[in-house]
């Protein structure tokens, strides 16, 4: 399976051990948030934050109480830490981050997909393995986590590393940017999951057992979010809603 | 690779289901438990390596004194006040393992040479308050009563309702570890945990006993009010 497979396994693997630990970190974070969910130190204000005071909803967290949130917290920040490395130092050594980085020509090739979901041009722009949107996001997502961490380890030892914490702005601002960082992953990956099952639910399949069908491919299937979720040589236009129908079946015979 | 299918999906399906089992307020499988407790000693392993006495904590000049919306906190049901006889019979006591176990006045304490420090309280709830705090360095009373270099530990006790925390010799002698007996340059008002409690910037609130009565050095960690209830027992900052 290895040799074929979409995404080598090492890959395949520390996605979903990301994906857990990040959900665990993410949830676990927002109850320790919840103790206190405001940024303004005692006696003071803070400009930035407009939802100051208000908890977040306790469906949306992980860990009970303060102290489980805090133990869940800082047991899986080494796992998402050390899984982290195991796939940066995996794609540099293997050379798969030569998919990922940007180069000349990728805003050029966001603008050519955003005019193809928006309807602007008609054919899916063939940009190899990840088109630039893609792209884009799993390039930024590494950064973001980096992010993470050095403002985690600003608000987690503000003594030990106060230089750090004092760059940052001090601690309610570490803290401040350490949330603003978990916002941006938390979008980014509510964007890769809606994507995944908007345009490319086979996509699930190359991330578990790597396999993969060229024909599947959104490229292959003209797809944009909730179009031609099925191979074309189906009767995909049965699936879409009727107006779509039109817009959908007109492609089609642009395509055959 | 010898990474099977089937295997891929047994442990993913777990993994899986244990991040959704998550997202509902639960504390997490029990068998997580002895993981986390793991986690929990690594941790205090990884934070005591990197613990520096020449690590300060300083308050950032553009943030206010927190006076008195300075969060009041004890674990009696009303504030633990001393009166006038029971403040004049009031003592510190350092003992355990020390040569000579000082038994201290307030009046003694304040004679001793102090220390005025502008600087964070990091409370483990996520929110920080500034002030000053004026006291006794405890590496100085340490050094006063001659701790044996063998004992690891201090606990603070207090009469708080039994409030006490130990803590490791090296946060409780840090340059930063105060036993003070002022705020804000006024005597420390019993809200705050008068006549004496002791304050680091580089331990979590709780780990901070308020009105104090006992010092002891130990050969051993004596857990610790909310440490006993689980948090974390290091509690650094």
């Amino acid at each position: 399976m290895g040799e074929h497979a979409r995404h080598h396994w090492i890959v395949r693997v520390t996605h979903w051990v990301n994906a857990v630990a990040l959900t665990l970190m993410v949830a676990s974070g927002l109850r320790i948030f919840n103790g206190s969910p405001e940024f303004a130190p005692k006696g003071g204000t803070f400009c930035c934050y407009p939802f100051e005071g208000r908890s977040i909803p306790a469906s949306l967290t992980f860990g009970g109480w303060l102290a489980g949130a805090r133990h869940w917290h800082f047991a899986m920040m080494w796992v998402l830490v050390v899984n982290g490395l195991i796939y940066l130092g995996f794609i540099y050594l293997h050379g798969e981050w030569r998919d990922l980085v940007p180069r000349r020509g990728d805003l050029r090739d966001t603008w050519a997909m955003i005019k193809f979901y928006t309807f602007i041009t008609k054919n899916h722009p063939r940009q190899g393995k990840h088109n630039a949107l893609q792209k884009g996001a799993y390039f930024a997502m590494p950064w973001i986590a980096v992010v993470c961490v050095v403002t985690g380890l600003a608000i987690w030892k503000p003594v030990e590393f106060s230089p750090l914490t004092n760059v940052l702005g001090g601690y309610a601002w570490a803290r401040y940017w350490h949330f603003l960082a978990m916002v941006a992953i938390v979008v980014l990956a509510a964007s890769h999951i809606f994507m995944v099952f908007a345009v490319d639910p086979y996509s699930l399949r190359s991330m578990t057992t790597g396999g993969y069908s060229e024909r599947l491919s959104p490229e292959e299937r003209n797809a944009r979010p909730f179009y031609h979720l099925l191979p074309q040589a189906a009767a995909a236009p049965a699936v879409v809603a009727a107006p779509v129908a039109e817009v959908s079946a007109a492609e089609k015979s642009e395509i055959t | 690779m010898t990474f099977d299918r089937r295997d891929f999906i047994r442990y993913g399906g777990t993994a899986l289901s244990a991040a959704l089992f998550g997202a509902c307020d639960s504390q997490g499988p029990e068998k997580a438990e002895k993981l986390l407790r793991y986690a929990e000693k690594k941790n205090e392993g990884v934070e005591r390596l990197i613990f520096r006495h020449t690590s300060m904590d300083h308050a950032k000049s553009n943030v206010r004194a927190a006076g008195d919306q300075f969060p009041s906190y004890f674990v009696s049901d009303v504030v633990p006040t001393l009166d006038a006889g029971a403040m004049a019979a009031w003592r510190l006591e350092i003992s355990g393992m020390v040569q000579k176990p000082l038994s201290l006045t307030l009046d003694d304490l304040m004679k001793l040479d102090r220390q005025t420090q502008r600087v964070n309280h990091y409370c483990v709830e996520g929110w920080t308050a500034v002030a000053e705090f004026t006291g006794v360095p405890l590496r100085s009373l340490a050094i006063l009563a001659q701790a044996d270099p063998k004992a690891g530990y201090v606990d603070f006790q207090s009469f708080d309702n039994g409030y006490h925390e130990s803590w490791d010799v090296e946060s409780a002698t840090h340059p930063q570890t105060l036993i003070v007996y002022a705020k804000d340059g006024a005597v420390l008002p019993p809200a705050y945990g008068a006549p004496a409690r002791v304050h680091s910037p580089v331990k979590l609130g709780y780990k901070n006993t308020k009105y104090l009565t006992k010092i002891v050095f130990m050969p051993e960690r004596n857990g610790g009010y909310w440490t006993d209830e689980g948090y974390e027992w290091y509690g650094g900052v």
